[in-house]
């Protein structure tokens, strides 16, 4: 009897130390993937806006062949983009919040077939910022834990739904007087724990077309300086912003339970 | 000899009901909403059919397409004369549906091209327009808010009356809850009007159901079908 007992004691001692154990690993397992998602996922959804920026051409002419700009063949040109910009291969499909982003960049895409096809329509309004916009809100309707906002100081957005939170306003605080990768393993997103990152964007030439003052304006071009006009290729009022302000940001955050 | 009797008896009917069961014809109401389903076109050509024949056949049941007026597929469904409806916002909580939705609506404006405003955040460029929209379709927050003349629309037909009288030049624009119905590359009205979206204020739309039963055999064979491609993505990928 005493034996029996001192054997079950045992199995139970050592359960429990597997048990503890797992739960290590797994926990040191999350670490180990949690940051290289976020990081692809950061890499992945910017090689789109560069796509799209290289591609204005191409969305705003009138006819020829724009089938490069959906289903599979976009998507094989954002992973060109990919390796072109960061000399690496395109990450593995390998998790549902990675094939959530590409089934999304798809989907976004073809919401807006009719207008890329549209010969009557010059300026169809698909540039960088609003292609991030529309793919954060079909994002948001996957119910797949991931939100990705590309965003600025509170102020100076133009897109109200772009409006930064409050962590991501005190990250952009001090990325503004440091420029570097913000991580956060202890977030929170919709009230759950999340891992957060937010990705400063450099000011680049290319935005100034919008958001720097007149002289930057494409529309102003081969116009007398009396009739440049502030307003953008958008229709919004442009900043003045120069080269050394501030460019935003790419936020993402990811609901922990996705890693379960 | 009697037990054998009753048990033989007893499987038999099992076998029939099990039959009757297996082989029973499930009706599924659908409604006009181009480009998804599109009563100008044969059924089998739209692509939520595709999708859902592909949801449906595994469950080894017949299945029947009806098509139904808007207004009337509601009635339909609720005394049961139907088994599924679709595509279907929700608007009323007696109607169940699948806890996930088949796509999402986008609201949107629609132009006569020559007046196209591609990007709707730029809420600025309402001030003083002339803005028609359907009196019994609630409006997003951000064209609530701008400074344009918002006009409603009384009537079951508003939606197709505002984008006529946009073509005409009687509004400046017309709101419309899922303007892809008007502005997609199949449609007629395509060439006279162009729609952008309020991006980030969309609605889910679903497959309704007329009971348990339906819901827990369709929403099993659903989320099976999810796992491999939703909707949104087949639909994306039709032409490719």
């Amino acid at each position: 009897m005493l034996v029996k007992n001192k054997i079950n004691s045992f199995f139970r001692q050592s359960f429990l130390i597997i048990c503890i154990l797992f739960a290590c690993f797994q926990s040191i397992a999350n670490e180990n993937t949690m940051k290289p998602l976020i990081n692809d996922i950061t890499k992945m959804y910017m090689s789109s806006m560069v796509f799209i920026f290289l591609n204005q051409p191409l969305i705003n002419q009138k006819g020829g062949d724009k089938s490069s700009l959906f289903g599979e063949r976009f998507l094989q040109n954002i992973q060109q983009t990919y390796f072109a910009k960061y000399n690496e291969k395109f990450p593995l499909e390998d998790h549902l919040a990675k094939r959530a982003l590409l089934q999304a960049m798809v989907e976004v895409m073809n919401d807006n077939q009719a207008l890329i096809y549209d010969d009557e329509i010059g300026f169809k309004g698909i540039i960088p910022a609003t292609f991030a916009f529309q793919l954060s809100a079909k994002l948001a309707t996957k119910g797949v834990g991931l939100k990705i906002k590309f965003t600025r100081t509170q102020g100076s957005i133009r897109n109200k739904l772009n409006s930064p939170d409050k962590w991501e306003n005190s990250v952009m605080l001090k990325v503004i007087k440091k420029p570097q990768i913000y991580y956060d393993e202890n977030g929170l997103l919709n009230g759950k724990p999340a891992i957060r990152q937010f990705t400063p964007l450099p000011m680049a030439p290319y935005c100034l077309a919008c958001h720097g003052s007149p002289k930057n304006n494409p529309l102003n071009k081969n116009r007398k300086k009396s009739d440049w006009t502030s307003i953008d290729i958008t229709g919004f009022e442009m900043e003045n912003w120069t080269m050394a302000d501030f460019g935003g940001g790419v936020s993402i955050s990811i609901e922990k339970s996705v890693f379960r | 000899m009697v037990n054998f009797s009753k048990r033989t008896i007893l499987v038999a009917l099992l076998y029939f009901f099990s039959y009757a069961v297996t082989s029973q014809t499930i009706k599924v109401g659908v409604v006009d909403y181009p480009p998804h389903i599109n009563f100008d076109e044969a059924l089998d050509e739209s692509s939520l059919i595709k999708y859902m024949n592909s949801v449906l056949l595994p469950l080894n049941h017949s299945f029947e397409y009806v098509k139904l007026p808007r207004v009337r597929a509601t009635v339909e469904l609720e005394e049961g004369r139907i088994d599924i409806l679709m595509p279907i916002p929700v608007v009323k909580n007696t109607i169940m549906t699948l806890p996930l939705p088949i796509f999402h609506a986008t609201p949107g404006l629609c132009f006569k091209k020559e007046n196209f405003i591609p990007i709707l955040s730029a809420t600025h460029r309402f001030s003083d327009l002339m803005i028609g929209f359907p009196a019994n379709s609630p409006l997003v927050l951000a064209l609530e808010d701008s400074s344009a003349n918002l006009i409603p629309l009384m009537g079951e037909n508003a939606v197709n009356r505002g984008i006529e009288l946009t073509q005409r030049g009687r509004f400046d624009a017309f709101y419309h809850p899922s303007p892809v119905q008007v502005y997609h590359r199949n449609t007629p009205k395509f060439k006279e009007v162009a729609c952008s979206y309020f991006h980030g204020y969309s609605t889910p739309i679903y497959v309704a159901v007329a009971n348990l039963k339906i819901y827990n055999l369709l929403n099993t064979a659903y989320q099976k079908a999810l796992a491999n491609q939703s909707y949104e993505y087949f639909f994306a990928n039709r032409d490719n």
